[in-house]
């Protein structure tokens, strides 16, 4: 059993100032101006003094009904004292006495939301799998891993972890299984500003994964704690609201106008919050570098900073480098590598994310914005899921593509249909022996699908790579058909380098056609088609039953058998039947036929007595004989399209019995065949 | 086949590091990744290769049932490299077998809703019979509702395994889910023992008895190992109920406790029998599926005789040592091969002494990131420095080595550390170990044949399992233990002798 016992590997009493991962990471030897910038922004110092960092902004959570969602003993001592129930937390410490955090808790009591907070209860969970989602969708690249989960190559030794983890607070304490779900669900609802951002996760996924970090490890969830009813009383939710106005919280929480706070102008540069030992205004308990840089920030802050500063800065305020590098800073450290999964044939980069070195300039803004927007992924393959940020990435694709411009040297007008036997096995240089294609997977390998290429990809950048993909990708196994700008095919378009990639280009573009060389494609990946012979599949199927066996025949006429009744259960015409849930669907649901109905056998609870199925034979048409035994009376039973109608046989020893009860369904002419008789009996059902 | 070829080509031959004893090659591995409960999960390229069940003909083929429902037949499976496997097609459209065993001229396959015999009768390589053999149980259509087998004991019996269902059209009242059952006469089966969640795996020894093993989950604390016999009650009791009817071999005077520790439990309940080991959580696995009996003859390592436990999630084998104290089987759980491609669902040794392991990782996560294949194990006949048993003994426990150890070492107490728990039996989702106790050893004596070390242990428990850290034994060239630490499920003290 898996559950949430955090590695001891920074303790974060040896920390005590607010964590900004971005600063402690890469400001914090040698603290700039930039670095200052960073943490007035994310402290939310701008929040309260005015002015603009240029960077997203950072906001308190939603505080609206939070006395609904959240325990309010556990607010209580939060407000209380924040860097004591969060070491590390950006929150600074406001008040010295309990009795002010009791008053602000009641407050907030009567601040209620449009719509009344009622979440769904999950019906069933599994924290074991909500673990295998923690440790693998990325959570862990932000926040520390459990010490019982074992990512494949170990547990990662303490000393690879060059900073700290996002403090989490004691969960079990703070939500209800139902409001921790619902938060995890969308976390940008209550935290709008996107430094806790949104994973994508499956319905099923969210609840595991917040029965994981809650340690509720009975399935139907029967000792999840709920949030005790919270009731605000009038005069110390009146006292409440003077602390909050006097404290300011509004400055970075969004609250009614009664408390609105205006900016407090920052006369000097030092002092104030700044200041080491300080009481009754916000203490943040910073740490010298901290304190260092806010104070060169301080002294500069009106000097402008270029797009590739105010670029780097808010990918370090929103922790994009967790997972990317960029210029060579970020992505993750020794430790937390050891928790990205994904495709090992890939190499490296089938595990981690893509840096975004040159990003601005490599990809197109409409699909940096469908990514950051949740529409588009081209990895399939990574285990860890790019998050949204919500409006913290509003403006983030037009930042990056400002701080990355660079002179671009035009590529030719390309040839589409070189661009495609470019990229096929047929003469070109095959791409799609690694590169999948839409849906179609590749020959080897997995990459990414090419299909998309020109929608990501702008040229200039696309022409660089390809003549050098280990100057862009390290660690890619792609190799270079461009080697020093020379083409390894000589053959199509004279083998000249800057046509053939401007040809690929073209190509993707074009969006029409794939590249050559796939083997050859079934009208439905996993319908089944019979066609010289009959195709027989057990299943589970509406209206026959659990143990239906589906009998497709070439002709167009389909059959289901009821294998536990030992009965005809329906007719059908047309497609016979789609697999792929039967074949690899874990939830095995109920399936139905693919094409027409034509016709469906009354109720099994009028089966004929004493009936046992005992499975059926293949003669040399392939076609099956089903046999069972009514009253240990062996009968056999076979049916075949005949001339657009369904021809059916029973056999069975008449001398033991004279008749056997046959039943026929509705919506079908019956007309019995010449030569029926006791013991052979042939029907031939017709339909319009 | 090509892109099968182009595959395997690229991950051949893994060579373990850790493991160097042994070498695990690719037969066939998914171009797939696993992807847990995604709802669009597709297939790799080549045959769906999901290893659901193995089991050999006589002419040295080897038969593998798939998840999907087909039965291959494969030809060279000890071939060097895996182009030069075949494969044919013999079966398909079964509903998600998960068992195969070759009985004379059939295949015998259990689905999810019976167990069917497969025959060629005329000889094209093809099923042309798809049999009932035997049903009984219910199938509510409920994903969960998984059946297993059938394994052959040593009287001949054919046993079966069913999942409790879970989810949708669940219904555990009737039709013995969580029960194992026999093949009986003329298509039925015969309901044996209750209590199990999804014991996906059964092997009978070398003396003949069948054990399953179960998984961690609600009511089971932690991977079991059952030695199966009729009328016992195990761990789960949500599948009880058909305990009603009639042909139950068995009777539970009432409802089984819940949220005692597990050594309380077990004492309230006649029927109720301990696992012969468990595999504590994370230390030895986490979701068993399989049983090989080693019958190597010596070309798998000193270990014939021995248990093979396949493990789902962590993608590897733990090695099983029973002996029998007073009548019932007890004994301890080693780790030892990791680094498979995917979870292994099955274990099956060949004639020549490989170790063939099926795996298939759709639907759960697994440390093995491909989404199913088969692999072939293979001793490189070096034998790796490891407990081969662990034998109990009334004031302690009896240690056997695969090689001499340094007298030095071994019989310095200090090399050994030893702590027992048990787990708490309740219907939450597996349980912590509980009621821990570090244990004092106070002898350490190493045999004149320096092969076996005698330990003396203060404080042992009945029914605790006891585990044990050798980390400071080596041999007389210094070597450490490939794995240093077992765990032996104590079920019975044995007696002064």
């Amino acid at each position: 059993m898996r559950t949430l016992v955090l590695l001891a590997v920074l303790p974060m009493a040896a920390h005590a100032e607010p964590l900004v991962t971005g600063f402690e990471r890469f400001h914090q030897q040698a603290p700039t101006a930039d670095a200052g910038r960073l943490l007035f922004n994310e402290f939310g110092c701008v929040n309260c003094h005015g002015g603009d960092t240029g960077l997203p902004a950072r906001r308190g959570p939603v505080l609206a009904g939070v006395t609904q969602r959240e325990q309010a003993e556990w607010l209580k001592a939060f407000i209380a004292d924040p860097a004591t129930v969060k070491p590390g937390t950006n929150m600074p410490h406001l008040l010295n006495d309990e009795a002010s955090a009791e008053a602000v808790l009641h407050y907030l009591g009567t601040v209620t939301p449009k719509t009344p907070f009622k979440p769904k209860g999950a019906k069933y969970m599994n924290a074991e799998r909500g673990s295998d989602v923690f440790h693998t969708a990325g959570c862990v690249t932000c926040h520390q891993p459990g010490k019982d989960f074992q990512p494949p190559a170990g547990v990662p030794a303490a000393k690879d972890y060059t900073h700290r983890s996002v403090p989490l607070s004691e969960l079990t304490k703070k939500y209800s299984l139902a409001s921790l779900t619902n938060f995890l669900s969308d976390p940008l609802k209550l935290r709008p500003d996107g430094r806790m951002p949104a994973i994508e996760l499956h319905e099923g996924d969210v609840t595991d994964l917040a029965a994981f970090l809650m340690d509720i490890q009975a399935s139907d969830g029967s000792n999840a704690p709920n949030i005790a009813p919270f009731k605000a009383d009038k005069a110390l939710a009146a006292k409440g609201k003077a602390i909050v106005a006097s404290m300011r919280c509004a400055a970075c929480h969004e609250l009614p106008k009664e408390v609105a706070a205006k900016p407090v102008a920052l006369k000097e540069n030092d002092g104030g919050c700044l200041d080491v030992k300080v009481s009754g205004v916000p203490r943040y308990d910073l740490s010298e570098a901290q304190r260092k840089a806010l104070k060169a920030y301080l002294a500069t802050r009106d000097a402008k900073i270029s797009a590739k500063q105010k670029a780097t800065l808010t990918l370090q305020a929103l922790n994009c480098t967790a997972c990317h590098e960029r210029d060579g800073l970020g992505g993750p450290d020794a430790a937390r590598k050891a928790y990205f999964t994904g495709d090992h044939n890939l190499g490296d980069t089938g595990l981690y994310p893509p840096p975004l070195t040159e990003a601005g300039r490599k990809l197109t803004p409409a699909w940096i914005n469908d990514v950051l927007g949740g529409k588009k992924r081209a990895r399939p393959y990574l285990q860890t899921t790019m998050p949204r940020f919500g409006k913290a990435t509003d403006d983030l694709a037009a930042l990056l593509a400002e701080a990355d411009a660079k002179q671009e040297k035009p590529l030719p007008e390309g040839d589409i249909a070189a661009g495609q036997k470019l990229m096929g096995t047929m003469g070109g240089i095959g791409c799609i022996t690694c590169h999948r294609w839409d849906k179609r997977p590749s020959l080897g390998i997995q990459a990414l699908d090419l299909s998309t290429l020109a929608q990501r990809i702008q040229p200039g950048w696309l022409r660089d790579y390809l003549i050098n993909p280990a100057a862009h990708r390290a660690g890619t196994l792609m190799p270079s058909f461009w080697p020093n700008g020379v083409s390894s095919n000589q053959v199509i378009l004279g083998g000249d380098t800057d046509k053939q990639i401007a040809s690929i280009y073209a190509f993707a573009k074009a969006g029409k056609g794939e590249p050559e060389g796939f083997p050859a494609m079934i009208a439905g990946e996993f319908e089944l088609i019979p066609k010289d012979r009959p195709i027989i599949q057990r299943t589970f199927m509406k209206d026959v039953g659990t143990h239906a066996i589906l009998v497709g025949f070439p002709a167009g006429i389909h059959i289901a058998y009821d294998g536990l009744h030992a009965r005809p259960a329906m007719i059908w015409k047309g497609k016979f039947f789609d697999a792929y849930n039967t074949w690899f669907t874990r939830a095995a649901p109920f399936e139905s036929p693919l094409g027409e109905l034509v016709a469906k056998w009354s109720d099994p609870s009028a089966a004929a007595d004493d009936v046992q199925f005992r499975g059926f034979k293949l003669d040399a048409a392939k076609v099956p004989t089903f046999l069972y035994d009514a009253a240990k009376v062996r009968v056999q039973e076979r049916f075949e399209p005949k001339d657009g109608m369904l021809q059916r046989t029973l056999t069975w020893d008449a001398a033991a019995r004279a008749d056997i009860g046959i039943s026929h369904p509705d919506g079908v002419t019956v007309t019995e065949a010449p030569g029926s008789a006791a013991g052979h009996r042939t029907f031939i059902y017709s339909w319009k | 086949m090509k892109t099968t070829l182009l595959l395997a080509s690229l991950v051949a031959v893994r060579v373990l590091a850790a493991d160097a004893a042994y070498t695990i090659t690719d037969l066939l591995t998914a171009s797939t990744t696993t992807a847990s409960r995604s709802a669009d999960w597709k297939p790799g390229q080549g045959i769906t290769l999901e290893v659901s069940g193995m089991d050999w003909l006589a002419d040295g083929k080897l038969a593998v049932c798939t998840r999907k429902g087909d039965v291959w037949i494969i030809s060279n499976p000890h071939a060097a490299k895996a182009a030069d496997v075949g494969y044919k097609l013999f079966a398909s459209g079964l509903h998600e077998p998960l068992g195969l065993q070759v009985e004379g001229d059939s295949l015998l396959v259990v689905q999810r809703s019976e167990m069917t015999r497969l025959r060629d009768t005329d000889g094209d390589g093809e099923a042309d019979e798809y049999l009932t053999d035997s049903r009984g149980w219910n199938v509510s259509g409920a994903y969960h509702g998984y059946a297993y087998g059938p394994k052959r004991d040593g009287k001949g019996n054919d046993w079966m395994t069913l999942n409790v269902d879970m989810g949708d059209h669940a219904n555990n009242k009737i039709g013995w889910r969580g029960w194992a059952v026999i093949k009986g006469a003329d298509g039925s089966i015969i309901p044996m023992c209750a209590g199990f969640r999804s014991p996906c795996g059964l092997g009978a020894n070398r003396e003949g008895d069948m054990f399953c093993v179960d998984q961690q989950g609600t009511w089971v604390p932690a991977t079991p190992v059952f030695h199966l016999r009729k009328g016992i009650f195990t761990l789960n009791p949500e599948g009880l109920d058909s305990q009603n009817r009639p042909e139950s071999p068995l009777k539970l005077a009432g409802p089984v406790p819940n949220k005692v520790p597990y050594p309380e439990a077990i004492k309230t309940v006649p029927q109720m029998v301990p696992p012969a080991v468990w595999l504590p959580y994370n230390k030895a696995g986490r979701s068993g599926t399989d049983i090989a009996l080693c019958v190597a003859g010596g070309k798998f390592g000193p270990f014939d005789g021995q248990l093979m436990i396949a493990e789902f999630t962590d993608a590897k084998i733990n090695r099983v040592f029973l002996e029998k104290v007073d009548g019932e089987y007890q004994g301890a759980a080693f780790p030892f091969i990791g680094g498979f491609a995917s979870g292994i669902v099955r274990l099956s040794f060949s004639k020549e002494g490989d170790l063939f392991v099926g795996m298939t990782s759709r639907g759960w996560s697994s440390l093995g990131t491909r989404a199913y294949g088969l692999q072939r194990v293979h001793w490189n006949g070096k034998t790796e420095f490891a407990i081969k048993e662990m034998r109990a003994q009334s004031d302690g426990f009896t240690l056997v080595f695969t090689e001499p150890v340094d007298a030095a070492t071994a019989g310095n107490v200090a090399s050994y550390a030893m702590s027992s728990y048990t787990y708490l039996y309740s219907s939450a989702y597996g349980s912590d170990e509980i009621d821990g106790q570090t244990l004092k050893i106070t002898a350490a004596e190493v045999s004149a044949d320096k092969l076996s070390v005698r330990l003396k242990v203060d404080g042992l428990r009945a029914l605790y399992v006891h585990e044990l850290h050798a980390d400071g034994v080596t041999t007389a060239n210094g070597a450490k233990l490939a794995h240093a630490n077992a765990f032996y499920t104590l079920n019975k003290i044995p007696k002064k002798p």
